[in-house]
């Protein structure tokens, strides 16, 4: 069994970020960047998966993006993933071509199941995961925060794995089965990932990273969204204290909150 | 009566049948003796280990040979907490140190004679005024020796204390006791057959022999009572002699090895390199064999006698983690190895065998907020701490951690801070405060090193303003590093990696020294004992000290001059304990400053009383907070140290004074989840409240 795990390097959370107004683009040069922390999930569970059912399985992490990416990769592998890809684009491609490039990689590849972050904690898109399963015509599972491999279906019709997932949704948690190859996309509450220590990294060295170009895969990026501006949002806030519901009410109609 | 005369017979009623196989029998328990230490002694030497400094230090024989008498011979360590089972083990040891040596002398004498074709009545020098003490010695030996054991006896058959026992410590007490017993009566029966001149110089052997001589059973019936008890006394010595290795008594020589070897620096930890990390390919403690020889002569000097789990915060809190038991199953394992050649099973299955997880389980590990209690305690200078962590970098390393903690690693390695908040914001809590940082030219040689806590923590803030607002009063020039600053790495370094603290401590060292930094002052006991311990490895030397020392010195020579409060104003002092954080009273052994600035305070009637909690110094209890503990999520009624601050409330205090952030973070945790109104001040913030409008 074979699972493709697409990492994206995103700006650490925990730091301020700026705005540059004249590129219209993120100030990010001073700014640590880290596995998009849903994307870990994701990994963690792939992990699991080989700890515990499918103790063949392949993982496989894919990065998309420029060289500095490599570094995320080396954390994927020291947390656990067999080999890594890096697709060489100058910046992150949107949600569509990432998608794209993910078909690119998955027909080579031909893995079982795409298991990634539900989103990306940088633009918040949550669009990747649903385009690749379009464009696969794969089944998709999104939001995941349990996953578990049960026994096949007795019905001929239905073949290989199958998983019983459960899904947060707004109303809940809605479980559902899906069968193999499949599009599964992670929520925080998966799993908890496991931190990637120096000596594990120096440990995954021997593991491979293979670098390829976008011309490879035969695909010319058309980018479907354009960034028009940036705004930066005030963060700071002024606190007051109110010594009634009705001043607090006053206080709110004053600010035009209500 | 004539001086000379005084003497007796060695091997005296014994026929040299009974001799021969006496000899015969002593090889066989010195052989079997011998084999067994042979045994442990091959396992100890055994070195697969990759890390460690390269070049072994040079055999200090003069600390070797003063260690044994100051750590060895005198016992001390062992009366610190329980004074009574420590004195009667002292009265054991010495007792039994004396008969040991009292025997080797009398066969020297007998040998030496026999060689010099002396009689048996013309002792070489086993006579006259040597004799009279040496028989006086001896018999009161005896006394000590079976008070000792008969105490332990009573100790573990009461199960009071939480000493570990295993089947064979009965063996070993029944022999030592019988040993003492029949060492008495042999003497009796000696004194009746022999007329041994001057009986009362042995006063328990002269009682024991009073019955004998009252009964008068004749000589013939007396020498064969008395060559009866010999043989019985000759045969549990020589058991006691072949069962040493195999039993408990085993600690005896591997705790005098231990004590006399270089005593353990709490607060530090060996550095390891990259280098030798990509070598071995793994960092830490995960099999036997990736123990230092020293570490494997601990597991068989700790006698199990529970010191350090009596003392143990976790274990206290009911966390899984009991360090005597790290110890102990570590020595299991240890013997499984040893005893692999004869059980005939692989010893290489034994060596290379998993402990991280297996042995010792992960929850067990994480428990420890390493506040060095155990190795404090120990008699035998056994590190439970170092065991754990030297498995947790191994744990780390092999990229098993996950959670709240390891996200708080995480974060240190990339925001230099274990908050995650920008550095940019680490002056914030400054920013009416008129402070020059080093960087602005702030030119002076003093460096208040402010940490993580106070630099992010809204709480600790005001410990850090405090201090900033003494220092100004008492005109004493300084500078921060304030964006520069980074987490000294202190808990990632006792979390187990190893390389997020050489990062951050290289980066910190090199910043001091950029800015020619000479003397530091932090409020933080961690930081103070990462900058005085940890740092020194890396090349980063310089004289720091507790806030609490600077602040003593200064109102002292009366740069920060306390005015008295009203004195009638009772209602506005305060009732304070101060509680002894284990970084700065243990492992820095700073307990005395904090008490005393606390004191001027008092003097000056700004504090109504100062109450002392029953373990304070040296012997505080953790507030819970160390060795990465604070980073873990658990809620405040489940966390290490609650018990602490139950100690605290219970004094009746309305205030607790702390001299570290992490005590104040604890202890307001703590105090918002009891519903208790006391409040949790560092010295300097109590200090500054009080002397300055
Ligand atoms: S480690 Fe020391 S204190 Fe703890 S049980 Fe062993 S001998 Fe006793
Ligand atoms: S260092 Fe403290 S918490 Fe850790 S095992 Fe020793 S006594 Fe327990």
């Amino acid at each position: 069994m074979k699972i493709l795990v697409p990492i994206k390097r995103v700006p650490d959370p925990d730091h301020r970020i700026r705005v540059d107004l004249q590129r219209i683009a993120l100030e990010l040069s001073d700014v640590p960047h880290i596995i998009n922390p849903f994307d870990a999930n994701a990994l963690e569970e792939a992990v699991r998966i080989r700890e515990g059912p499918v103790p063949d399985a392949e993982i496989i992490a894919i990065g998309i993006g420029d060289p500095a990416w490599q570094q995320e990769l080396r954390t994927s592998l020291a947390m656990g993933a067999d080999r890594a890809i890096h697709v060489g684009v100058s910046g992150p491609p949107d949600p569509w071509n990432v998608a794209r490039i993910l078909r690119a990689i998955t027909e080579r590849e031909s893995p079982d199941l795409v298991l990634m972050g539900k989103q990306a904690v940088d633009d918040d898109s949550n669009q990747a995961g649903q385009f690749v399963a379009g464009l696969l015509g794969w089944p998709q599972a999104t939001f995941v925060s349990q996953i578990e491999f049960i026994p096949l279906d007795p019905e001929p019709s239905i073949a290989g794995h199958q998983l019983r997932v459960a899904r947060e949704t707004d109303t809940g948690i809605e479980t559902i089965r899906l069968r193999l190859p499949a599009v599964i996309t992670a929520d925080l509450r998966l799993n908890e990932p496991r931190y990637a220590a120096l000596p594990a990294i120096l440990k995954a060295k021997r593991k491979p990273i293979e670098t390829i170009p976008l011309t490879e895969l035969n695909i010319e990026l058309s980018p479907r969204v354009e960034r028009i501006a940036l705004q930066e949002v005030s963060s700071s806030r002024k606190c007051q204290y109110v010594q009634s519901v009705d001043e607090l009410l006053d206080q709110l109609f004053l600010n035009r909150c209500l | 009566m004539n001086r000379e005369m005084l003497t007796r017979d060695i091997y005296g009623n014994i026929d040299s049948v009974s001799k021969v196989i006496f000899y015969i029998l002593s090889a066989a328990a010195l052989a079997c003796c011998a084999a067994g230490i042979w045994h442990h002694v091959r396992r100890w030497r055994r070195e697969g280990r990759p890390f460690g400094s390269p070049s072994s230090p040079a055999f200090d024989w003069k600390g070797i040979f003063s260690r044994f008498w100051t750590r060895v011979l005198s016992q001390t360590a062992l009366r610190r907490g329980r004074v009574g089972a420590g004195w009667m083990h002292s009265l054991l040891f010495w007792g039994f140190a004396v008969l040991f040596l009292g025997t080797v002398l009398v066969s020297t004498e007998y040998y030496a004679a026999t060689l010099l074709g002396r009689t048996a009545g013309d002792p070489l020098f086993h006579k006259g005024l040597y004799f009279a003490i040496f028989e006086c010695v001896l018999d009161l030996a005896g006394l000590a020796l079976i008070a000792g054991i008969v105490w332990f006896a009573i100790r573990r058959a009461r199960g009071t204390s939480s000493m570990a026992h295993q089947g064979s410590d009965w063996l070993v007490i029944g022999l030592l006791i019988s040993l003492g017993i029949t060492g008495y009566c042999l003497e009796g029966g000696r004194i009746v057959l022999e007329q041994t001149p001057a009986p009362a110089l042995s006063p328990v052997g002269y009682v024991c022999s009073l019955p004998i001589a009252a009964a008068d059973p004749g000589p013939a019936v007396v020498g064969r009572m008395h060559r009866t008890f010999w043989w019985i006394h000759a045969l549990l010595a020589l058991g006691l002699v072949a069962i040493f290795p195999y039993s408990r008594l085993l600690h005896a020589l591997a705790g005098t090895v231990r004590l006399m070897a270089t005593p353990r620096a709490l607060g530090s930890m060996e550095p390891i390199s990259i280098e030798q990390v990509e070598l071995a390919g793994f960092i830490g403690v995960d099999r036997l064999e990736h123990l230092t020889c020293l570490q494997r002569i601990e597991l068989h000097a700790c006698v199990a006698c529970g010191r350090c789990q009596d003392v143990c915060p976790a274990h206290i809190a009911k966390k899984p983690l009991s360090p005597r038991d790290v110890v102990q199953d570590l020595r299991f394992q240890l013997d499984q190895w040893t005893r692999s050649a004869d059980t005939n099973t692989d010893p290489g299955a034994v060596s290379q065998q998993s402990l991280c997880g297996a042995v010792i389980a992960d929850e067990t590990l994480w428990a420890c907020t390493t506040c060095g209690a155990c190795e404090d305690i120990c008699p035998l200078d056994v590190g439970p701490l170092t065991f754990i962590t030297d498995m947790r970098r191994f744990f780390v390393g092999d990229g098993r951690f996950r959670g709240a903690p390891a996200a708080a690693l995480a974060r240190m390695q990339r925001s230099g801070n274990p908050w995650g908040l920008p550095a940019e914001d680490r002056l914030n809590w400054a920013q009416d405060l008129d402070i020059r940082t080093a960087a602005d030219g702030g030119d002076s040689d003093l460096l208040y090193w402010v940490g993580c806590a106070a630099a992010y923590d809204p709480n600790c803030q005001r410990i850090a303003r405090s201090m900033v607002r003494l220092l100004q009063r008492a005109n004493v020039p300084f500078t921060v590093l304030g964006n520069e600053e980074r987490c000294t790495g202190d808990s990632a370094r006792r979390m187990g990696d190893e390389f997020v603290f050489q990062e951050l401590a290289t980066r910190n060292i090199e910043t001091l020294h950029r800015y020619g930094i000479k003397k530091i002052v932090t409020h933080c006991p961690h930081c103070l004992n990462s900058l005085r311990n940890d740092y020194p490895q890396f090349g980063g030397l310089f004289d720091v000290v507790h806030h609490s020392e600077l602040l003593l010195d200064l109102i002292e020579t009366g740069r920060l001059p306390i005015d008295g409060s009203d004195l009638f104003n009772h209602s506005a002092a305060i009732r304070a304990t101060y509680h002894d954080p284990c970084y700065l009273a243990r492992i820095q052994r700073i307990s005395q400053p904090p008490r005393q600035v606390l004191d001027h305070l008092l003097t000056h009637g700004h504090l109504s009383e100062r109450i002392e909690m029953a373990r304070h110094g040296r012997e505080t209890a953790c507030c819970g907070g160390g060795g990465g503990r604070m980073w873990f999520d658990d809620t405040p009624s489940d966390r290490i140290g609650i018990d602490r601050f139950d100690e605290v409330v219970a004094t009746g205090a309305d205030t607790v004074a702390v001299g570290c952030p992490f005590c104040k973070i604890m202890f307001h945790d703590a105090a918002s989840d009891r519903g208790s109104s006391i409040q949790v001040r560092d010295i300097a913030e109590l200090l500054a409240e009080k002397i300055l409008q």
